[in-house]
């Protein structure tokens, strides 16, 4: 499960970054209180992940000083794009956790799929992009 | 497993007659007055007939208004995608995914009780995904959160 929480962690700091960029080429007050509570969303649950890898004595890589985006963002329409592209990705870590959890720790990871999910399926109908949702969210590929 | 262990369980019973005594065994009365268990639904069978009763509650929305079609259509094909993927993990027939063109309009679908369907529906999958085996836990976390997206889709 290590590798798991590990892969979520890399996820959700790669995620707090975009955000980062993602707010500088917003103008709209909504779109921008938006990212900043999806930014908040993902510290809190980078820090969660933080102390759960500390209780169970992991050792995880060092988070990167700077991250490769996928893509260059250089207006509103690119930073929409890289907003669903950043839930997608975290969608897929926390469905990883799945069949390695149960119980609360499962239900846990199925929430924040969920949640991560529904900002992608929020992103899409501000960028105007269709459909707004897929079918198995989280799956790779 | 479950059948080697009722083969397992009948050539027992086959011994036992047979020490007991064997004209019993010649007429097979004691195998054909078993009754066979009823088999057990798959747990996720709920979940299939749900994917595919929210399909059909869309296809008689779009018959009913049919200016719904380009927003609910994908929604109904992502239940249909459910249906199918379930059926093959099930290892039940494929149902028939097609759109029912033939059902019957204005059952009084609107995108409001649509909603709370999808809403109820996901309930059902998150209570299927904590008590799946590792193996069907991804399948049911996403079909989970994809009805959550559907009933954000249809704010």
């Amino acid at each position: 499960m290590t590798e798991q929480l590990a892969a979520a962690l890399a996820a959700e700091e790669a995620a707090i970054y975009a955000y980062g960029v993602i707010g500088v080429h917003l103008k709209d007050a909504d779109e921008v209180s938006r990212a900043r509570a999806c930014e908040l969303e993902h510290r809190r649950r980078r820090d969660e992940l933080v102390d759960r890898l500390d209780r169970i004595q992991a050792s995880t890589a060092p988070a990167p000083p700077a991250y490769q985006l996928p893509f260059e963002v250089t207006d509103r329409e690119s930073a929409l794009k890289l907003a669903v592209h950043v839930e997608d990705g975290v969608a897929q870590t926390w469905r990883a956790l799945l069949p390695v959890t149960e119980g609360a720790d499962r239900v846990d990871s199925l929430s924040y799929l969920t949640d991560s999910a529904v900002r992608a399926t929020r992103w899409r109908r501000i960028a105007e992009v269709t459909p707004l949702t897929m079918p198995f969210p989280g799956r790779p590929g | 497993m479950v059948l080697t262990g009722r083969v397992l369980s009948t050539s027992r019973r086959l011994l036992l007659g047979a020490a007991l005594s064997s004209a019993a065994l010649a007429g097979c009365g004691l195998l054909d007055s078993d009754p066979e268990p009823e088999p057990q639904p798959d747990p996720l069978q709920p979940l299939l007939n749900e994917a595919l009763a929210l399909a059909a509650a869309y296809d008689r929305a779009i018959l009913a208004d049919a200016s719904l079609a380009a927003r609910l259509t994908p929604l109904a094909d992502d239940h249909r995608a459910h249906a199918a993927e379930l059926s093959r993990v099930i290892g039940t027939a494929a149902p028939s995914v097609a759109p029912s063109s033939s059902a019957p309009a204005g059952a009084g679908e609107t995108t409001a009780t649509l909603r709370k369907a999808e809403q109820a529906a996901q309930r059902t999958a998150v209570a299927a995904c904590k008590a799946a085996t590792p193996e069907r836990a991804g399948l049911t976390g996403s079909i989970a959160a994809c009805r959550a997206t559907h009933a954000e889709a249809l704010r």
